[in-house]
């Protein structure tokens, strides 16, 4: 441990955690365990570690959320700007903490982006005129005007999180702490926040990130604090941190620092790709799975009678091929027509033209919805059923659906709801309901967006393990470690 | 429908944003300190249409209420849902008057006549309505609400709705997909047909949804000081002018003339 731990530093620290232990309500395990921890004025530090190592518990007892609003049982005393967790009043929170969660979905609460970004400041009691001259202001800070008088519902996740962190902001906050704030973001976004929260360090506003993706704010981070199975395993500087293996970081869960080296790969793989479809001749591989040709896929706006002739959005597709047993990644940034390209092939909605096929003939939308699994980003909007087994059981008899369920590691849980369930267990059961209908090709959206490296090897593993049972696997997808590991072919979409 | 033109903007600004972000330096107005109409004009709207349909008023004076009672909708940008709503309007009018015509001859069209008669009664108030609620932005309503000194157990659970509102769509979107896909009720007869087991497989993931939504939303919302403040300010000042006296004054004269035309 690199780090002194002097009364005295504690004292002038922003951010302290001494001897914290915390246990969440009815929950038997202890999210964190002894942790000594403390952030000084200023410093930008990363809470790193795996999912479910108590990084998002720190974030909660540093705005405190925990332990009375998130209810828990805290030994210990943690410190925020002079506030002490559990006996603050979390109004007095909200002016000296600024909080950006995970989900950039489920955390604003107007519907409307300006009513956002006001509505700290007017839960405040900030003066209306005071108000719109901060709103302006931020919006220049953060070069957000664009965002501004926007229904949030029909934002990006990356602008949606851009909003966020300037929403958590409005109130000049001494501190900014942020959950896993890239979970849902692909490297553009990424490159956006890291701008808002360099200009946020350049101000002297402490930042406290806890991820376990390193890379997209390595340069701007002054300090590491490793935590594992809610223990602090290690505070080092930034300098330190980077010099360790990367064996090291792997075993801790973290994603890699430096992600130039699957960039590189998946680059490799995107031209490798496109040589060999140049180069193939009619079906060396056999009868592709699905097949696309010269297809245009898009929407159309409604006008004032009817339906606009020209579309709004249009985007054409290369001819491609899908084959049984490949696992086939499309990457490209967010509206290059990915989502649109699956929910086309998938029959859920018309292609503009052009010709989809699948096992060689041409198939009409009922066919494509027939022979398409999909497992969606929010897998909950596809479980309808109250236990796991009888999710599979819509589909299929009791013994297709215990050896399924026994293939995915899930038959322990068979009884459970599937709402009990953890996030990674619903995807896999997500899967096994395509499975048991006998789905002829999968595809899955951003199918490790807020995993950890383990996770996200495991459904790496899972993917080549559904390819092995001759499944055609599509996999839409912002994760360049996923991508170079487990892709056999990746389309690239501009 | 209006999903597609959602995504559509998306896209757009997604292209526009990088450009948008080069003008960092230029001056930005954040929206308009004074609101159009008044949210309280458009809010006795309702209530005077709710009035008009309860006193089954004359013919004449529904139609001047219910082109009275769309011009929020003019003012707001929103012509293609007025001129929608006023066909639909002379629709069922023309339906009325053609049923009058001929029902002597042919006695069966008495139940088309009286079914148009119903729903034209409505009318006023489904425009009313999507007046108040679609051209007004949920932090008008909040400081119109506040203004009137409605307690936050009410403004809150508004301000909920609102924020809902716009997902619920998109919700329903992705469950009809994945029912779709698993077979259930691709289409929507099949939705008819059977209806319980269709209503449970669509209801049971959107409340599933909104209760982790509703878990996020408090936190967030707490961790912005959502209540810890005894006089919470509105960054809008909505105040009446004289031009929302002016329309409170044709309201007041709409209910008169209907009570003299009943």
């Amino acid at each position: 441990m690199t780090e002194e731990r002097g009364e005295r530093v504690a004292d002038a620290a922003m951010c302290a955690l001494r001897g914290c232990t915390f246990e969440y309500a009815g929950a038997a395990v202890r999210a964190l365990r002894d942790v000594d921890a403390h952030v000084r004025r200023g410093e930008f530090v990363v809470l790193a570690g795996r999912s479910g190592c108590g990084k998002t518990t720190v974030t909660r007892l540093l705005n405190g959320l925990a332990p009375v609003h998130v209810a828990g049982a805290l030994e210990g005393e943690a410190r925020t700007a002079g506030l002490v967790a559990g006996r603050a009043d979390i109004g007095a929170y909200a002016r000296v903490v600024g909080s950006v969660f995970q989900n950039p979905k489920t955390q604003y609460f107007q519907a409307c982006s300006t009513d956002e970004l006001a509505f700290a400041c007017e839960n405040a009691g900030v003066t209306g005129d005071e108000i719109r001259a901060r709103i302006a202001r931020a919006a220049r800070r953060f070069g957000i005007e664009d965002l501004l008088d926007r229904t949030i519902a029909e934002l990006s996740g990356g602008q949606q999180q851009r909003l966020a962190v300037a929403a958590a902001t409005m109130l000049d906050p001494d501190v900014l702490v942020l959950d896993e704030p890239t979970s849902n973001l692909d490297a553009d976004a990424m490159r956006a926040l890291h701008d808002m929260l360099a200009a946020l360090k350049r101000d002297g506003v402490t930042v406290v990130v806890a991820e376990h993706r390193l890379a997209w704010c390595a340069d701007l981070v002054d300090r590491y604090i490793v935590l594992d199975d809610g223990a602090c395993v290690g505070g080092y500087d930034a300098q330190t941190f980077r010099a360790l293996p990367a064996q090291r970081l792997r075993q801790w869960g973290l994603r890699a620092l430096d992600v130039g080296g699957a960039s590189a790969q998946v680059r490799r793989k995107i031209e490798e790709t496109r040589a060999r479809r140049m180069a193939a001749t009619g079906d060396a591989d056999g009868t592709p799975v699905l097949s696309v040709r010269g297809l245009r896929v898009g929407y159309r706006a409604r006008s004032l009678f009817g339906w606009k002739r020209t579309p709004t959005f249009a985007r054409e597709i290369p001819d491609l091929d899908f084959h049984a047993g490949r696992i086939v990644g499309l990457v490209g940034r967010n509206g290059a027509g990915k989502s649109t390209f699956a929910r086309t092939i998938c029959g859920l909605q018309r292609a503009l033209g052009g010709t989809i096929a699948v096992d060689g003939r041409t198939a009409t939308r009922d066919e494509l919805s027939r022979a398409a699994g999909m497992v969606m980003q929010d897998v909950h909007y596809q479980l309808f059923s109250d236990s796991v087994r009888g999710e599979l059981m819509l589909d299929g008899g009791r013994a297709r659906c215990d050896a399924i369920l026994g293939d995915l590691g899930l038959l322990d849980n068979a009884d459970r709801h599937p709402m009990s369930l953890s996030g990674g267990e619903r995807q896999r059961l997500a899967i096994g309901t395509a499975l048991i209908a006998n789905k002829r090709f999968i595809v899955l959206d951003e199918p490790t967006s807020g995993l950890d490296h383990g996770n996200m090897m495991r459904v790496g593993a899972l993917l080549r393990a559904l390819a092995d049972r001759g499944v055609a696997v599509i996999v839409i997808t912002h994760d360049d470690e996923l991508a170079a590991q487990w892709c056999d072919e990746l389309v690239e979409f501009t | 429908m209006t999903q597609t033109v959602e995504r559509a903007a998306v896209e757009r600004a997604g292209t526009t944003s990088t450009v948008a972000r080069t003008f960092v330096q230029r001056d930005v107005a954040v929206g308009d300190a004074r609101v159009a109409i008044d949210p309280r004009v458009k809010l006795a709207g309702v209530a005077v249409a709710n009035v008009l349909m309860i006193m089954h008023v004359a013919p004449v004076v529904q139609m001047v209420a219910v082109a009275l009672l769309s011009v929020p909708l003019f003012v707001a940008g929103k012509a293609r849902a007025a001129v929608r709503m006023l066909a639909c309007y002379a629709l069922l009018c023309a339906a009325q008057w053609l049923v009058q015509m001929h029902v002597d001859a042919l006695p069966w069209l008495h139940i088309v006549g009286l079914t148009a008669n119903g729903v034209a009664m409505m009318m006023p108030c489904l425009v009313a309505g999507a007046a108040a609620f679609t051209t007004t932005r949920a932090g008008d309503l909040v400081c119109a609400m506040r203004r009137m000194h409605v307690p936050d157990a009410v403004v809150i659970p508004v301000v909920v709705i609102m924020r809902f509102f716009p997902t619920i769509r998109r919700d329903y979107r992705m469950i009809r997909h994945s029912m779709r896909l698993r077979g259930h009720a691709g289409n929507g007869l099949a939705l008819l047909r059977r209806p319980v087991r269709s209503f449970e497989c669509i209801i049971v993931p959107l409340l599933m949804n909104a209760t982790t939504v509703a878990n996020d939303l408090t936190l967030a919302a707490l961790t912005k000081g959502l209540g810890t403040c005894a006089r919470p300010t509105s960054m809008r000042t909505v105040r009446m002018r004289a031009s929302d006296w002016a329309a409170l004054a044709v309201l007041a004269a709409l209910v008169c003339v209907g009570a003299a035309f009943a």
